[in-house]
């Protein structure tokens, strides 16, 4: 990492990162630039007055999709007694928008040069760190009064447009304005950026498609507002809770996007910057998460990733019939087939996540029209686990792709090649069935079985779904169970052997339902001991473990969206103060980043840092770290659906204060839920020396 | 020999319904250049029942290629969507129509199913 201070804006899958000046210089390790259908659009983009480079006073983040910044040009040492400054005013939507003011603070007129350098390299967001070779043409064509950048790889075509509203000099590299400024006046002009995928007709993909029409400024503002306003209000005196709640609205709100492949309505795109796109899983656990604050977003991932289900066979796509996407990209390296997102498949839980959310979705809304819509698509969903996820036709959900080279190894959430793992570190064989796909499919069943009775008028469907979920967790808590130590294994091998390493994925069990009651305190026991448990939350996986490293992106790190779903889990089995201890932990944390959990933090004890070291590459924000102070929320209130009523049984952490949440949305219409801290956490004051005033491990 | 885009629309007029799309209302049209002329092909659909007639008629769905890339649609060898995002096919209107109607274009013809190359090293009654 630079180091230096980055700031960004987006909508949806547009988005800008420059630096604190508002300069976009290249930079190879952090993709900065204007980026949109995961294409740079800008490269370059540095404002010179009179040949000198800007230095910020300040920004201020005026909305997620509009930021505004001080500058004065000169190094900072001379700036002092400035006469000229310099406000660039910034909006992306359907464009880039930024209106540049230059003041004179003299008491004589002045002369100014004001020059924007331009450039771009069209790079795909796969190639950031390698643009030297690409295979198409780049072109700068100087229009009158418009700068028109662009590349062209056969039909494939893409450009930028950069116009302004005052005369401009418009050369190859940028455009130059030439002013003179009274006493005390100011000069103004607004540079527009556009961007075009060239489609049918020689014009822009979008305009020729239903529903992509780009949002004004105040139209953005509007829809902010309206989100914001249907979301359940938050009364709480504590201040961290507030914080991260406001917080998470308002970032679930920005990293909303439209596909192009749905008119119309947007569904939650996956983190920010490199993942600004739609994932099947993270998508579903989003709206997993989401479901009590706002439930319409559930309502249109499902219309969504129904749309883009599998159908075929194909190896290149890792695409079988029936199969929920992993990830759908627009780049060049995604149109030829370079990559494989056009939508790539390579993911062995989404499909059965599907299922979970649909059922999860009506239980809350009563939204039983949708249910018999999605009816074909949720029982190929169903039929997938058995015929296809089950690759070893031994009744468990596996994954090995079938691309080899491009294709994800691992296709569970911890997808990075080192994640499975057995306890002495070494690396199994594929196919792989790890537990909480399982855990993932048995819930599947129930749930599919529960909308067959009720909804599909298929009681033997039902009854099938039942017999198979019974048998699958009888004979999951026998093959998976470590025995001597007490916990789940992370994962069969092909030969049936555990891959017996002590990690988080056994808290998603707990949520899943297939852990057996008499289980259940060791897999909390083991949750919450010092190994798992950093005192900010669990780790991915535990310390002790042969590949275990603080720092190791699913070996070692704590996962904010991984801990809500365990402390979904913990409360469904009674351990409320467990999943209590949880939550405040994700909160604390919370607070270290002004309420923005970020992807993943480091997994170093919460007594030797005081604060969550930030893993170095983690995107922020994304969706399900968003997604994690709502279900939080959720878990520490007890909110859960029963018949056309929501129960509330609350079981706060002390400390966490007074919390009521208003007008939650559901087949209730809206109702409001009240909480007091009331659970103890026990040994509290041992704790904080152990753990630098946060909550204990339970050992 | 029919070209393998007039065994694929005379394929899907023949059985008249695709329970793929039994919730698709809306029609589309393909419209393939060759040798300097194109040929039509329009499908109206409602509720999986399928017309397929080759008029130049309205469509809430307009798709532009040439009959070469379609052929490869037809048979597998291509895919409609990265064809779609390399701006070598067009789609006008409706995207959901298209998207929709590429679950009746079938997969590689060198694709296999997952199970055989893995399966029966380790059983269920090991």
């Amino acid at each position: 990492m630079t180091g230096e201070t980055l700031v960004r804006i987006l909508d949806g899958n547009t988005f800008v990162v420059s630096n604190d000046t508002g300069d976009i210089d290249p930079s190879p390790s952090v993709p900065k630039g204007f980026f949109s259908y995961d294409t740079r659009f800008l490269s370059k983009w540095q404002l010179k007055i009179n040949g000198e480079g800007l230095n910020a006073l300040s920004v201020d983040d005026l909305q997620y999709f509009e930021t505004r910044f001080f500058l004065v040009p000169g190094a900072p040492t001379h700036y002092v007694d400035a006469k000229v400054s310099v406000i660039r005013q910034r909006v992306i939507g359907s464009s880039f928008d930024e209106q540049l003011t230059v003041l004179n603070h003299d008491d004589k007129p002045m002369d100014v040069t004001v020059r924007m350098e331009v450039g771009n390299d069209f790079a795909d967001l796969f190639e950031i760190k390698n643009v030297e070779n690409k295979k198409g043409d780049l072109y700068i064509r100087v229009e009158d009064g418009a700068l028109r950048l662009g590349y062209q790889r056969e039909t494939f075509r893409r450009e930028t447009v950069v116009t302004a509203s005052e005369p401009a000099t418009v050369d190859e590299h940028g455009l130059t304005f030439t002013v003179r400024i009274d006493p005390q006046q100011s000069w103004s002009t607004s540079l527009h950026v556009q961007t075009i995928i060239l489609g049918a007709g020689g014009r822009d993909l979008r305009a020729s498609l239903q529903g992509q029409h780009g949002r004004a400024k105040t139209q953005m503002q509007e829809e902010l507002h309206k989100w914001l306003d249907q979301a359940p209000r938050l009364e709480t005196d504590n201040a961290a809770l507030e914080t991260t709640y406001k917080r998470s609205l308002v970032d679930l709100a920005a990293l909303r996007y439209t596909p192009l492949t749905y008119g119309g309505e947007s569904v939650p795109a996956a983190g920010l910057p490199w993942f600004m796109t739609i994932f099947g899983r993270d998508s579903l656990f989003t709206s997993l998460q989401a479901l009590p604050f706002v439930p319409d977003l559930a309502a249109t991932t499902l219309r969504l990733l129904a749309t883009l289900q599998g159908s075929k066979l194909d190896d290149f796509r890792d695409e079988e019939p029936g199969k929920i996407l992993h990830e759908m990209r627009y780049g060049e390296t995604a149109a030829f087939e370079e990559q494989p997102h056009s939508p790539y498949y390579g993911t062995a839980d989404a499909t059965m996540l599907y299922v979970i959310l649909l059922d999860e979705y009506e239980r809350w809304t009563g939204d039983a029209t949708l249910v018999r819509q999605l009816e074909p698509e949720a029982r190929w969903a169903l039929e997938w686990i058995d015929e296809y996820g089950d690759l070893m036709g031994n009744g468990y959900v596996w994954f090995q792709r079938r691309n080899e080279k491009v294709g994800l190894e691992n296709q569970c959430w911890k997808d990075s090649w080192d994640s499975i793992a057995y306890h002495d570190g070494r690396l199994p064989g594929f196919p792989r069935a790890t537990c909480e796909l399982q855990g993932y499919a048995y819930d599947a069943k129930v749930r599919g079985a529960r909308l067959a009775r009720e909804f599909w008028q298929d009681p033997a469907l039902a009854d099938r779904l039942e017999r198979d979920a019974a048998d699958l967790k009888e004979r999951f808590n026998r093959d998976f169970w470590v025995e001597d130590r007490q916990f789940y294994a992370l994962a069969l091998d092909t030969e049936g052997r555990q891959v017996d390493s002590l990690t988080s994925n056994i808290g998603h069990l707990l949520w899943s339902g297939i852990v057996t009651q008499e289980r259940a305190g060791s897999v909390a026991r083991a949750l919450m001991s010092p190994r798992l448990f950093s005192g900010w939350g669990v780790r991915t996986m535990a310390d002790g473990e042969g590949r275990y490293n603080p720092i190791g992106y699913h070996v070692g790190t704590v996962w904010p969206f991984d801990n809500s779903f365990i402390a979904w889990g913990l409360r469904r089995y009674g351990f409320r103060a467990e999943a209590g201890c949880i939550a405040e932990g994700m909160i604390d944390a919370g607070e270290f980043f002004g309420g923005r959990l970020p992807e993943a933090f480091g997994g170093y004890d919460r007594s030797v840092t005081k604060y969550p070291v930030q893993y170095p590459t983690a995107c922020s924000p994304q969706a399900w770290s968003t997604g994690t102070p709502l279900l939080l929320l959720r878990t520490m209130l007890g909110l859960e659906p029963h018949g056309e009523h929501l129960v509330v049984e609350p079981a706060l952490p002390v400390g966490m204060g007074r919390v009521g949440l208003l007008d939650i949305p559901g087949r209730w219409g809206r109702t409001d839920a009240f909480g007091r801290e009331r659970v103890e956490i026990a040994g509290r004051s041992t704790l904080r020396e152990l753990h630098g005033g946060g909550p204990r491990p339970i050992t | 020999m029919a070209s393998p885009t007039t065994e694929l629309f005379t394929g899907i007029g023949r059985r008249g319904h695709e329970a793929l799309l039994e919730k698709v209302q809306g029609s589309l049209r393909f419209d393939l250049e060759h040798d300097q002329q194109t040929d039509h092909w329009h499908l109206a659909i409602s509720r999986g029942d399928v017309t397929v007639t080759q008029e130049d008629r309205p469509a809430d769905c307009v798709v532009r290629t040439d009959q070469g890339l379609f052929d490869k649609l037809a048979t597998g060898e291509s895919n409609a969507i990265a064809s779609l995002l390399r701006n070598r096919m067009t789609v006008e209107g409706n995207l959901r129509l298209l998207v929709l109607f590429e679950r009746l274009l079938p997969g590689p013809p060198t694709a296999r199913h997952p199970r055989p190359a893995t399966r029966g090293r380790w059983r269920r009654d090991r």
